[in-house]
């Protein structure tokens, strides 16, 4: 059926695709072939973390369920994409998808405990999801090969494999940047799906609980289904997200996939800009981008530790102290993260355009006064 | 009264020792509009909280349509037919004033996070209609101009109109009014007032109504229940109610003559 | 028969220490209804002056301690004043968050500032030990439960009997009507958070006791104190210690016998146990043992 193709470009088109959109795909699809390895690959950790926080988002920024476990979901995704590969020599076609489903079953029975628990409740209840997944990730070995970690399989069929990369005729295109399109494909159909979500039913029903609950009860909203939805809905994304990340890095092991990172991913939706469809990108760029961008100039900047300095501010350290911050300055000043603070910025230009005259600072000659 | 459309026999609700209500007992005929009134603390909000289900009483029954709703959660009102206003005010600032009352739609449709999300056809059609009819709520509300903005922007008195949309859209045969005109000038008054006898003359729901403003509830009301420290002290019309001692001892604000009349 | 007495008293001397910690965050959560994601990093801080004050000032343990512990309370009321106070009528969700984004600041300066090596906590016990029913107990875990029982029954005394926990217990019933009657309510909080940061540095510098070393990881044990809080119920107090002390011998039960007796539960579960112990008991009670259900508003 091609229906899907039409009916989601109808979909975008319902709200003309602006120019800005179209740009940004443009220079997306661009990127590879202006950036060098170092950047493609910093870029392929951002769309991928992307995907995840947009998974995320849907969760608490558009249903208002707070969740610390999302590791565990990249997680689930990680281990079902590397066994089905490794193991079980399923082609990447496979495994990407199975990676969601799994992990978005596994929403599904999370998404229960949401039914009775609020707030910190809840949110307590899923830092328990992240410290319960590590310890199986640690003892279930065929899954996980244990502590020490397993590896993922790189895409591929045959003699065509991502390792190779791609030749067709003059264009060449590298390991990491076949990673790159594929993740950047992922994230397209993550994000028309969502935008579609937040024009439906679905989405203003999950924005009705996240700021009513039983208001939205009382007015039919099915509660418990919203909750789920969001939940099989975040945990999709976060385990084709997980798979990836796995697939690029190829090996995990279960430390990896602790509470740090379920916080990593909350400070990019907030910073972002919570239930902004371009808020996880943006937030992605700061949160993933930022670190590799001090790394690669840590030489240049003397309070950081790095090249030959062995003194200063480890990077990590600085760019934590740096989320941190920002984290508390956004959620002061521009809690609409910064797509919000875009917003702002948009306003205030279009008003500085406007002429005196359509602001009616001056009178106009034909009135009174 | 033949088969009405709410009974309630006996109904007490008691926090520990503080009895809320009790004894409270009156049935709401189809189409009726019936108001219940009384002094602050008397137990209207606590009654009303009874009838969505909020709570469940501690005492008698409640039964919609027969039957008893001590089987019912707040989440089933709407699939029962039931509506209602809540007296803050329960509009969700993200959403425009449009998407706020598509909410009161949301048990009419069925489109889930996949055919929504996939933007299928049968999805598309079905968002196309309910925005239809929404719309239409807002016209009837006075709301039309004001359909894309965000509800936030929107001055108290509009906002109120939006929850009166938003119930007329959910099609309700039931219809719970809380406290319509609170907080309201003497001129939105009179257009809230008008909008609520407009919606019962042209959708002819049954209405209960939880109003402060005597004047209000003598134009409206057909039969009128006064409570006082959780218990009835009177039921009957309107000109009854009035002339009635026990509840000019109890309260009575006397109904400003310059209030406009029905 | 020998093993399991000590290793009661080893749960019970960490569960001290949770208990304290869960005190810490019922303290602010009574108070302003938000759980403190950096109480953790409080207590890393706490323990990390504690420790340097000793190492490279040469302070006494007890002198070095009371250092600590009111820097630490300072850190805790220079948050409430300078951030927190500006984020008063915002939603929870925020206010957990700006927790969190403190915690990621303070992690990463103690990182940055004390180094990831482990160090001593100075404390003057040592690994020594001392004979009780033919027991060999250590000194610093019998300091541990004598001085979180003490400052537990100080604080209970403090929240009944005075002007500050009265005002502290009313702000935490229902914080409107506090303001309304006059309570001030920015001094209410900066105490809690006060008496969090005193008991954060007092936990932290026991946590760093025989066998432990001090680092800032050190926070990390915070995460097993959140079933401990869960459990007891989120605003009790009472519910904080008594869970406390549960998920400490339950944890150091379950890391001592469960290799041997529930081998197939494989390794490290006594890092899951107590998550699995507080998801068993929500299933029961939403609420905890002794917490109670929030008024919701319609």
């Amino acid at each position: 059926m091609s229906s899907f193709p039409r009916s989601a470009l109808a979909g975008l088109g319902r709200h003309p695709a602006r120019l800005s959109t179209v740009l940004v795909v443009i220079i997306g699809i661009l990127l590879p072939f202006w950036v060098d390895a170092y950047w493609l690959s910093t870029l392929v950790f951002v769309l991928v973390a992307a995907l995840g926080a947009l998974g995320l988002d849907v969760l608490t920024g558009r249903t208002g369920q707070i969740s610390l476990g999302h590791a565990f979901f990249l997680m689930v995704g990680a281990y079902t994409g590397g066994y089905l590969g490794v193991n079980l020599h399923e082609s990447a076609l496979f495994w990407i998808p199975a990676a969601g489903i799994v992990a978005g079953l596994l929403g599904a029975v999370a998404a229960t405990t949401a039914m009775r628990l609020r707030g910190l409740y809840l949110g307590i209840v899923t830092i328990g999801l992240v410290y319960i997944g590590q310890w199986v990730a640690t003892n279930w070995t065929t899954v996980s090969g244990g502590s020490g970690g397993r590896t993922l399989a790189v895409p591929g069929n045959g003699t065509f494999s991502f390792a190779n990369g791609l030749h067709l005729g003059s264009l060449s295109i590298t390991e990491n940047g076949l990673y790159y399109y594929t993740a950047f494909v992922l994230l397209a159909l993550g994000m028309m799906y969502v935008h579609n979500l937040g024009h439906s039913r679905v989405g203003r029903n999950m924005a009705a609980v996240r700021d009513r609950e039983l208001a939205a009860a009382v007015l039919g909203v099915n509660v418990a289904r919203t909750k789920t939805t969001a939940f099989i809905v975040s945990s999709i994304m976060a385990g084709v997200a997980g798979a990836m990340y796995g697939s690029f890095l190829s090996f995990v092991t279960p430390g990896q996939f602790d509470l740090l990172l379920s916080i990593q991913y909350v400070i990019i939706v907030v910073v972002g800009g919570l239930g902004a469809l371009w808020g996880p990108l943006l937030g992605a760029f700061f949160v993933v981008g930022l670190p590799a961008l001090l790394q690669n100039e840590a030489a240049s900047l003397p309070f950081l530790e790095g090249g030959t300095r062995t003194t200063g501010i480890p990077v990590t350290d600085a760019t934590d102290l740096l989320y941190g911050v920002l984290l508390i300055v956004f959620l002061l000043v521009e809690p609409r993260g910064i797509v919000g603070l875009a917003h702002r910025i948009g306003s205030l230009v279009r008003r500085r355009r406007a002429t005196p005259k359509e602001l009616g600072v001056v009178p106009s000659l034909t009135q009174e006064g | 009264m033949s088969d009405p459309v709410l009974r309630v026999e006996e109904v007490g609700l008691s926090f520990g020792a503080v009895a809320a209500l009790s004894q409270v007992s009156f049935e709401v005929g189809t189409g009726e509009l019936f108001a219940l009134i009384g002094p602050n603390g008397a137990g209207k909000t606590t009654l009303f909280n009874l009838l969505s289900c909020i709570y469940a009483p501690t005492a008698g029954t409640i039964s919609y349509l027969g039957r008893d709703m001590a089987d019912y959660r707040p989440h089933h009102l709407a699939g029962l037919g039931i509506a209602r206003t809540f007296q803050n005010l329960a509009l969700f600032p993200a959403l425009s004033v449009l998407e706020n009352v598509l909410v009161g739609r949301t048990h009419l449709m069925r489109s889930g996070a996949i055919r929504a999300g996939l933007s299928l056809p049968s999805a598309r059609r079905e968002e196309k209609a309910n925005r239809q009819a929404a719309f239409e709520a807002l016209e009837f509300a006075g709301l039309s101009d004001v359909a894309h903005r965000p509800v936030a922007t929107l001055p108290y008195g509009l906002r109120k109109r939006v929850e009166l949309a938003r119930v007329v859209t959910m099609e309700p045969k039931l219809l719970l009014l809380d406290e319509p005109v609170a907080g309201m000038s003497r001129t939105e008054r009179s257009e809230i007032t008008a909008l609520v006898r407009a919606v019962h003359e042209r959708f002819a729901p049954t209405v209960v109504l939880v109003e402060h403003d005597m004047s209000v509830v003598m134009s409206l009301a057909e039969r009128i229940l006064v409570l006082d420290f959780g218990r009835t002290i009177a039921i009957g019309p309107p000109q009854e109610i009035q002339a009635n001692p026990e509840v000019i001892r109890a309260y009575l604000g006397e109904p400003d003559p310059e209030e406009v009349e029905a | 028969m020998k093993t399991f007495a000590l290793q009661l008293f080893s749960g019970l001397s960490i569960g001290a220490v949770y208990a304290l910690i869960a005190l810490g965050f019922t303290v602010i959560f009574r108070a302003s209804r938000i759980i403190n994601f950096a109480q953790g990093e409080l207590l890393a801080l706490g323990a990390l002056l504690t420790s340097s004050l000793i190492s490279a000032h040469g302070l006494p343990f007890w002198l070095a301690f009371l250092i600590g512990a009111a820097l630490t309370a300072a850190a805790g009321f220079a948050f409430q004043t300078l951030v927190l106070r500006f984020a008063v009528g915002k939603p929870d969700f925020t206010i957990v968050m700006l927790t969190l984004g403190l915690a990621t600041v303070l992690a990463a300066a103690l990182d940055a500032g004390f180094g990831a090596y482990p160090r001593s906590n100075g404390d003057p016990w040592g690994s020594s030990v001392v004979h009780v029913f033919g027991l060999a107990l250590l000194w610093v875990q019998v300091w541990t439960i004598v001085t979180a029982v003490v400052l537990l029954v100080a604080f209970r005394l403090f929240n009944k009997h005075t002007k500050y926990g009265l005002a502290m217990r009313s702000t935490a019933a229902d914080t409107e009507a506090a303001v309304a009657v006059g309570i001030p309510l920015r001094r209410v909080h900066g105490s809690a958070w006060v008496l969090a940061g005193l008991v954060a540095c007092v936990g932290g510098v026991f946590l760093g006791g025989f066998p432990n070393t001090v680092s800032p990881s050190i926070s990390d044990v915070t995460f097993f104190a959140f079933p401990a809080i869960i459990l007891g119920g989120i605003d009790s107090t009472t519910g904080a210690v008594v869970g406390g002390f549960i998920i400490g011998v339950v944890q150091q039960l379950t890391a001592g016998y469960q290799p041997t007796y529930a081998a197939f539960l494989g390794q490290d579960f006594y890092i899951a146990a107590p998550y699995i112990v507080m998801i068993i008991v929500l299933l029961v009670r939403p609420y905890g043992l002794f917490g109670s259900r929030p008024a919701e508003r319609l």
